[in-house]
């Protein structure tokens, strides 16, 4: 099924070179430490915390309205570290998820309202359903789904999810246009 | 309505500019609220202890419920104590917090819950009916399930250091307007 067009008011957004496409309403903390790998959207009032630490994402991420990326942080004797937060390509985070993992992978998708621990580890071609909640330090395997508060896995995934999530976020990309008057 | 904010922040205090604040609030040293944490004052003042981390996107609500609001000429004020978390996105309108609290991410406490001490709501849970949760309580599950601890949660002053060391460095500061008392 072909996706609708998603429309968006050119002024509210800034692309960039390399085709990433950020609203002006988002809050980016430390911008200099955010590296948006291309093709990247980030929606209105999105909040990425590029201040604790780097935040890497792969190629077409789509970081929804709402959502956060927060660094995680790990106690040591000495202190306290933010470490950084890498994402992979092809990844979604739906509408008013936190995002606390250490690692997402490839092909990932992360539905709307998730809390996604400290510290997490999200291994490539998973789904997290909405209103997951997953306990810190998590390790999501490959091709499962996950769900329910506190997240366990509730199914698996059949082995083309990798090319089913390149499509969907490809698509999104493609089909999110400025308005055009006509 | 009121509009006007009168907001008083002790020394040691870190409060971002991008933050919401509205109406009277006192704010304690040593507390951190991070930029787009939102404080509103609708009821009466709120004022919030020391060594406080108040995380983005968290809302804190004075509002009365429905059956208290006809009396206007009281202005109830909303303590929070010293040493409370509250993690990303959470929702707190309780009339009074006492210390060493945890709100984890994305929980919702209603108007006509009172918080004692060293209590943790868990994660996405939502307490609304009118209760007075005892000492050490934890708050946890689908299902909000309720259980008491045997310690009270650990303070988190070694990220409060850190915090304190790198916002500055990213962020406009309010400046403190109070001196010590």
């Amino acid at each position: 099924m072909e996706l609708r067009d998603i429309n968006y008011n050119k002024g509210e957004y800034v692309e960039t070179a390399s085709g990433n496409k950020v609203c002006r309403q988002t809050i980016l903390c430390g911008s200099q430490n955010i590296i948006l790998q291309g093709k990247v959207i980030v929606q209105s009032e999105a909040i990425i915390r590029g201040d604790l630490a780097n935040v890497k994402t792969g190629r077409y991420c789509i970081i929804s309205k709402e959502a956060v990326l927060r660094p995680p942080y790990k106690k040591f004797s000495k202190g306290v570290a933010f470490f950084p937060l890498n994402m992979g390509d092809h990844v979604f985070v739906g509408e008013r998820s936190v995002v606390n993992a250490a690692v997402v992978g490839n092909y990932v998708y992360i539905g709307k309202n998730c809390v996604i621990g400290r510290r997490c580890t999200l291994k490539d071609c998973c789904v997290i359903e909405d209103n997951t909640i997953l306990a810190p330090e998590t390790v999501v395997p490959p091709f499962t789904r996950y769900g329910g508060s506190p997240g366990v896995q509730v199914g698996d995934l059949p082995e083309c999810q990798a090319d089913v999530m390149v499509d969907f976020t490809r698509g999104y990309y493609q089909h999110f246009q400025p308005l055009k008057l006509i | 309505m009121m509009s006007r904010n009168n907001i008083k922040i002790f020394p040691g205090a870190m409060v971002c500019e991008e933050s919401k604040l509205r109406g009277d609030i006192t704010i304690g040293s040593g507390t951190i609220v991070h930029p787009s944490a939102v404080i509103i004052a609708e009821a009466g003042p709120i004022i919030i202890g020391d060594w406080c981390l108040i995380e983005e996107q968290v809302k804190i609500v004075h509002r009365l419920p429905f059956d208290q609001q006809s009396n206007e000429n009281s202005q109830p004020v909303l303590i929070i104590g010293s040493n409370n978390v509250f993690e990303v996105d959470c929702i707190v309108e309780a009339p009074k917090i006492g210390n060493n609290n945890v709100f984890e991410s994305k929980c919702f406490v209603g108007n006509k819950v009172t918080i004692s001490n060293g209590c943790t709501i868990g994660a996405g849970c939502k307490i609304t009916d009118e209760q007075i949760l005892p000492e050490n309580v934890i708050i946890f599950g689908v299902n909000c399930q309720m259980r008491e601890g045997l310690d009270r949660p650990g303070p988190q002053t070694l990220q409060m250091e850190t915090l304190s060391k790198m916002l500055p460095n990213y962020h406009h500061i309010k400046k403190p307007n109070m001196k010590k008392e």
